[in-house]
């Protein structure tokens, strides 16, 4: 009943509350049909409006219903009730109920009192319009039990009270009785042993976690999700929401197109630095290159001796057609590699030099402007034993002496290479220096630990006079007067060689003479704080110098014309003013091992030679580092020698070479001074490993001495 | 105090504050390395060397500026999107939410790099000059197979095809094509557009190697840049010529894997309604004779792409038109495009089943000849009568037409290098045919020139020579050009030879001069230091013999002494350029010893 009234009711209670008032059983079936309507509602929001519209109809009706309820009762009743048949079909296929009062609506509205009530009535009670209900004509027992003996169908006939009809049972009714009478199920489809299915989710629990009742909620539809809903319908409708948009091709067009635009650098201030483009071919790489392409198996082998990088990365192939070509298996490799280099090399840009190397080469004057200067090799000196360790020329250049690691000093006549006179010292000699003075045939040489200064035996009466009064020694009492160097060296006369001997503590590596032919100084690169001495010939005085050396001390010079000192230790060369008695200038070399060191004639420039072979050109008026570094030598320089007139100096080294130079120093303080490599003086012969030993230039003729450890000394002229 | 201490508050200055370590980069953007990388590559950032290493040898070192001008790239927050987004479809995945992973792929954002291209290559020409490596890598990629596993997907492989094919078709069109050089790698070709040598190598077309040890995504991401600046490019070009792009093929062709002769097709459809821009080739106007001939088949493709341009060219008047605009347009081109033009004109090519078909039908075209393959959609069949030349690499040849003569493709590539038609008798078949020389290198200054080179070059002078000033007498005359050449070969290669044995004699007087010369000298100064030191004539003789073996010494000596003055940065250099030099002589040295060796074993084998 309730059911079959639904949507009426909805609309009524909408509509018109002032007849709802007037009935008061809707009022109670309205309420229980609050569940039923929301159901009923959520189906959807369009749903609801169909069923309103559905329901405008019966509504109509039910006006014309109550209309006619006040007056005549049967007319208008059959109508009403089709109406409502129909409405109550449209729902009764969306809802259902359990109630078993749904199954047959009773006709009799009395609800459950007692019907002894009406007993003496002339109805039974009142139908659902709230008309009574007739009570039917007895029928007496006799005729009744003949139309039951007469009706076959009489058991099944059922007189029912309430309702005053008789009912027959259909055969399905009879069946559920006669189930329900037996004790079964009433359906015969039931089956009451049916598997049990576990509704419920037991997410890993062991019990169900709670016994709450399920909520509303879940029977509820969302109302938030039918207005999504209706927002979703009206995006489609609108055409806001599409379906299956066609996949966007990716759009091509004229991207260059103004290029005067285009002008604006691109990005962002630094340079683009463009990959170098990867190298093309060349014939090797052909598949049918020129036979001579193709390595011999023998050198396809050797490359694998070969280090992995200095290997080749391509070995040339022949294939005889084209259609013997494979596929190259370093495609994909070379490919990839290629994309290493372009996005993981730092890139630089580098000026790739595309120079004839010739032009290089500093322009030179040419040599033969440079001319006079020794070129070939004239003559040969020969008669020492040993290695000739040094030599030195006469101031006249009429002579030269060299001493010899044999023990022995010979003087050479220069012009015709005559032997003129040899001392057997006994002891290897290191050093020999003439004095400088022309009238002065003296010779100091150093053997050990001594110095002897030698009567050479050359010059006319006068001077020989002279010089015998030079290399006495007075008084050996006189030595007493000398004090504290006494301890240091002693001047003994040596009677074997005709001169006098200066008997130091410690090897004598090197002798020079003062330009005045007075002093000479000896180094003893052993001797420390004493290892420079400078002695006076005429007072046959030895003196240290008044300064601190710092390092070992390999030589010292006199300058040329002023009484200015040189000492060159390994590293430096110390310039000392005699006079003033203070250091004047440092020249920092920046060599390993200083060797041997000559000062220009003019005295304002240096050439130091080392041990590594480089040579070291100093113009003190510049700076005290080098003006120019020359590596000439492969290997030692054992000496370098200034040209006392001529602009030449020379080297010579263990490599058995001797180099000669120009080098010119100008007045001019502007103008630096020029160096132009002008030969290279070959000839002598490596012994032991050792070279050319000494060179020296005669004082007046563009010529070279050399001093070679293969006991041999050359002459080169020009 | 440290010699690098900065105090604190002090900004970093110098080298120290330009570049920074990749690591430091990477963390300063923020992103993670295989994302940065993919940012450099599409950006075209790259490491630099700075001039002192701040924090080690070990390091790759970015400017600064670029890395800011990586921080800037919309890209950079275009790419945080696309994690963030395949975060979503990951979470609906892991949650198996098929619908909604599959619904969120479909809106996935994307990117497109038409700005970078425009940012990188401000010119045109800017990006003709880097288009190489762009060129080899969609090449090689056209011929790779797709692979799931590597995430090479067929769709790429085939848009890298369809771009190969649209640049070759431009290349072929134009007549653009200068070198063509078959390596063991693959083919290599050089074009000239606009000015810029372009070079790009496609491999053999065959079932590629692919190793393992090789990074795909880095490859991807570059394939990626590249066919977007190639698709440009193409659009340009195509631009250029007024050919619409991108250009809409007969399915049919396409099927048949003859895209380029689709392409080329196209062309010929587009520039026969297009009266003003069309460079028109003689090819196209000989292929729409073919067609008439042909039959209704090829017009069938005809009229579709027709259609598809809403264009309706009628095809003889067609032909007309062309041959008109082909002297019309002469003029614009310059003397080696029309050269390259004109090297293949009035010839017909047919190539065999075992050819290389796609190489073959990109150069033949390109240089003027008209060409045909065995197969379906071909313009015409083998035994058309007018062909001239089949191509043929195969031992022994069956069925022989008389008209033509039989080659192998490796004449078709000398031919195009030499730019002149070479004698087909060492091509035959079944022929080892010569030594197939680089146009790349210049055999001068390599010092080293093969002997086919130098034939070449004969053929070449003699061409040039006898051939060229005729054509006043017409082109028919010329349908057999071989003889001519022939006979002007024989008689150049007389001159030359005598004209080289000439030359040789020169060099060697020249040589005797120089050492008499030198000689001379020699005698100079041992004589004036004879006379200076007033020696005996003995020892001048000596010194005389002497001098004579001595002269390598003299000269190494002038070296060294020269070498001793240069200053140390000079020196180095000096020696550096003489290694090389020595490197380059030793190479040279090995071949022609192999040269000989080779000739040696080859005349002992005779006798």
């Amino acid at each position: 009943m309730a059911k079959r009234e639904t949507p009426r009711l909805d609309s009524l209670n909408k509509k018109k509350k002032e007849k709802e008032k007037k009935e008061e059983s809707s009022k109670h079936q309205q309420e229980e049909n609050v569940d039923d309507k929301q159901l009923h509602q959520g189906f959807s929001g369009d749903e609801e409006e169909l069923t309103e519209s559905e329901s405008d109809g019966p509504v109509l009706s039910e006006d014309e219903d109550y209309v006619s309820a006040d007056g005549d009762d049967s007319l208008h009743n059959d109508p009403s009730e089709e109406n409502e048949g129909g409405s109550s079909e449209s729902h009764q296929g969306i809802e259902e109920s359990d109630s078993s009062e749904d199954e047959v609506a009773p006709r009799n509205t009395i609800g459950d009192v007692p019907l002894e009530w009406y007993k003496d009535e002339e109805h039974v009670g009142y139908d659902i319009a709230g008309k009574k209900i007739k009570k039917k004509v007895r029928q007496d027992k006799l005729d009744s039990f003949l139309a039951s003996a007469d009706d076959s169908k009489n058991w099944r006939k059922i007189y029912d009270e309430y309702n005053d009809e008789e009912v027959e049972l259909t055969k399905r009714e009879t069946r559920l009785i006669r189930r329900l009478l037996k004790g079964k199920a009433p359906h015969a489809e039931f089956d009451p042993y049916a598997p049990y299915v576990d509704w419920f989710k037991w997410d890993d629990a062991k019990h169900p976690l709670s016994n709450a009742p399920e909520p509303k909620r879940r029977f509820i539809p969302s109302k938030w999700e039918s207005k999504k809903v209706v927002e979703y319908v009206r995006a489609i409708r609108k055409g806001l929401i599409k379906f299956d948009k066609p996949k966007e091709e990716p759009r091509v067009y004229h991207l260059w197109g103004d290029d005067s635009s285009s002008t604006e650098k691109a990005g962002h201030g630094l340079a683009y630095i463009p990959a170098p483009k990867s190298k093309l071919p060349g014939h090797e790489e052909s598949y049918n290159p020129s036979l001579e392409y193709i390595p011999t198996q023998e050198e396809i082998n050797s490359y694998q001796l070969m280090y992995e990088e200095d290997r080749p990365k391509f070995i040339p192939r022949r294939f005889l057609s084209l259609r013997s070509v494979p596929a190259y298996e370093n495609a994909v490799k070379e490919s990839f590699d290629r994309c290493l280099d372009l996005y993981l090399c730092p890139r630089a840009r580098k000026k790739r030099i595309n120079i004839d190397p010739e032009s290089l080469k500093p322009k030179l004057p040419s040599r033969k402007d440079l001319k006079p200067y020794p070129v070939t090799c004239y003559l040969e000196y020969k008669g020492h034993k040993g290695a000739v360790m040094s030599i030195a020329t006469e101031a006249s250049g009429q002579w030269i002496a060299s001493g010899s690691i044999d023990g022995s000093v010979r003087v050479w006549e220069v012009e015709t290479g005559r032997c003129r006179r040899v001392w057997e010292i006994g002891e290897a000699v290191h050093y020999v220096a003439w004095n400088p003075l022309p009238g002065l045939h003296i010779l100091a040489v150093s053997s050990g630990q001594d110095v002897l200064l030698l009567n050479t035996g050359l010059g006319n009466d006068e001077e020989q006079k002279n010089i015998e009064q030079l290399l006495r020694i007075e008084t050996p009492g006189s030595m007493d007067d000398t004090g504290n160097t006494t301890s240091i060296v002693s001047w003994v006369q040596d009677d074997k060689h005709g001169g006098i001997r200066l008997k130091h503590f410690k090897t004598v590596s090197s002798v020079e003479w003062h330009r005045k032919g007075d002093y000479l100084s000896t180094v003893m690169p052993a001797g420390e704080s004493r290892a420079i001495l400078i002695h006076q010939l005429s007072k046959k005085l030895t003196q240290r110098i008044p300064f601190k050396l710092h390092g070992l001390p390999v030589s010292s010079i006199f300058h040329p014309t002023r009484s200015i000192f040189f000492i060159s230790t390994k590293k430096n060369v110390r310039v000392y003013d005699l006079l003033k008695q203070k250091l004047v200038k440092k020249l920092e070399t920046g060599l390993r091992e200083v060797s041997s060191i000559a000062v220009h004639p003019a005295g304002d420039n240096v050439i130091v030679g080392s041990r590594e072979g480089k040579l070291c050109w100093f113009d003190m008026d510049l700076s005290s580092q080098p003006y120019r570094i020359l590596k000439c030598h492969p290997k030692d320089i054992t000496n370098v020698a200034f040209h006392h007139s001529y602009p030449l100096f020379a080297t010579c080294s263990d490599d058995c070479t001797a180099y000669v130079f120009h080098g010119m120093v100008y007045s001019d303080l502007n103008q630096n001074p020029l160096i132009v490599p002008l030969e290279i003086l070959r000839g002598h012969s490596s012994t032991n490993g050792r070279g050319v030993m000494d060179c020296k230039f005669h004082p007046r003729q563009p010529w070279l001495f050399t001093a070679g450890a293969d006991s041999v000394i050359k002459l080169y002229c020009h | 105090m440290p010699k690098h201490y900065r105090p604190p508050g002090k900004k970093k200055e110098g080298n120290a504050a330009k570049y920074i370590t990749r690591s430091q980069a990477v963390k300063h953007l923020q992103v993670s390395l295989p994302l940065f990388r993919r940012l450099c590559i599409l950006k075209g950032v790259f490491p630099r060397e700075p001039k002192k290493k701040v924090k080690g040898n070990h390091h790759t070192y970015y400017h600064t500026k670029d890395i800011a001008f990586l921080q800037h790239e919309p890209l950079l927050e275009k790419f945080r999107n696309i994690r963030a987004y395949d975060k979503k479809v990951n979470k609906a995945k892991a949650k198996k939410n098929r619908d909604l992973a599959e619904r969120l792929l479909t809106r996935r954002p994307n990117y497109t790099l038409d700005r970078l291209i425009r940012e990188r290559y401000p010119k045109f020409t800017d990006a003709l000059r880097d288009l190489d490596d762009c060129l080899t890598m969609v090449h090689l990629f056209a011929s790779l197979p797709a692979l799931e596993s590597e995430k090479i997907q067929v769709k790429r492989i085939h848009n890298c095809r369809r771009l190969s094919h649209e640049w070759q078709a431009y290349i072929c069109r134009t007549h653009k094509l200068r070198k063509t050089f078959i390596s063991v790698k693959g083919i290599y070709y050089q074009a000239e557009v606009e000015g810029q040598k372009i070079t790009w190598l496609t491999p053999h077309t065959l079932q590629q190697v692919l190793t393992d040890d090789v990074d795909f995504n880095v490859m991807l991401t570059f394939l990626e840049f590249y066919e977007t600046l190639l698709a440009f490019v193409n659009f340009r070009l195509y631009h250029s010529i007024n050919v619409k792009y991108p250009p809409i093929l007969d399915s049919r062709l396409e099927a048949l894997a003859a895209d380029l002769y689709g392409l080329s097709r196209y062309f010929a459809a587009n520039s026969s309604a297009t009266v003003l821009g069309s460079q028109a080739v003689s090819s196209s106007g000989a292929e729409q004779i073919d067609i008439t001939k042909d039959g209704t088949q090829p017009d069938e493709s005809e009229l579709r792409l027709a259609q598809l341009q809403h264009q309706l060219p009628s095809n003889e008047p067609g032909t007309l038109m062309h041959l008109v605009e082909d002297a019309s347009c002469e003029d614009e081109d310059d003397e080696e495009t029309r050269e390259c033009k004109t090297l293949f004109k009035n010839k017909k090519f047919f190539l065999s089943r075992e050819v290389p078909r796609e190489s073959l039908l990109f150069v033949i075209p390109a240089f003027g000849g008209v060409v045909s393959w065995e197969g379906e959609g071909a313009p015409f069949k083998e035994a058309d009568q007018s062909i001239t030349y089949q191509i043929v690499d195969r031992p022994t040849q069956g069925h022989i037409f008389l008209s033509r003569e039989y080659v192998q493709p490796q004449w078709v590539f000398d031919c195009v290098n030499a730019r002149i038609i070479l004698p087909t008798d060492a091509y035959m078949v079944g022929r080892v045919p010569p030594p197939h020389l680089s146009p790349f290198i210049d055999n001068e200054a390599e010092g080293y020139v093969p002997e086919y080179a130098e034939m070449i070059k004969r053929l070449q002078a003699a061409a040039r020579k006898e051939v060229l000033p005729i054509p006043g007498a017409g082109k028919e005359d010329l349908d057999d050009p071989q003889n001519l050449l022939v006979e002007g070969i024989i008689s150049r290669t007389e001159a030359n030879e005598v004209a080289e044995r000439k030359q040789k004699m020169l060099a060697l007087e020249n040589q005797y001069h120089n050492e008499l010369q030198l000689e001379l000298q020699g005698v100079q100064y041992s004589s004036s230091v004879s006379n200076m030191n007033k020696q005996s004539s003995v020892e001048d003789t000596e010194a005389w013999e002497e001098s004579l073996p001595d002269m390598q010494q003299i000269a190494e000596d002038t070296t060294t002494m020269s070498k001793v003055v240069m200053s140390r940065k000079k020196r180095r250099l000096y020696e550096a350029m003489q290694i090389g030099k020595e490197r380059k002589r030793a190479h040279v040295n090995l071949l022609k010893e192999r040269k000989q060796k080779i000739e040696a074993a080859q005349g002992s084998e005779k006798s």
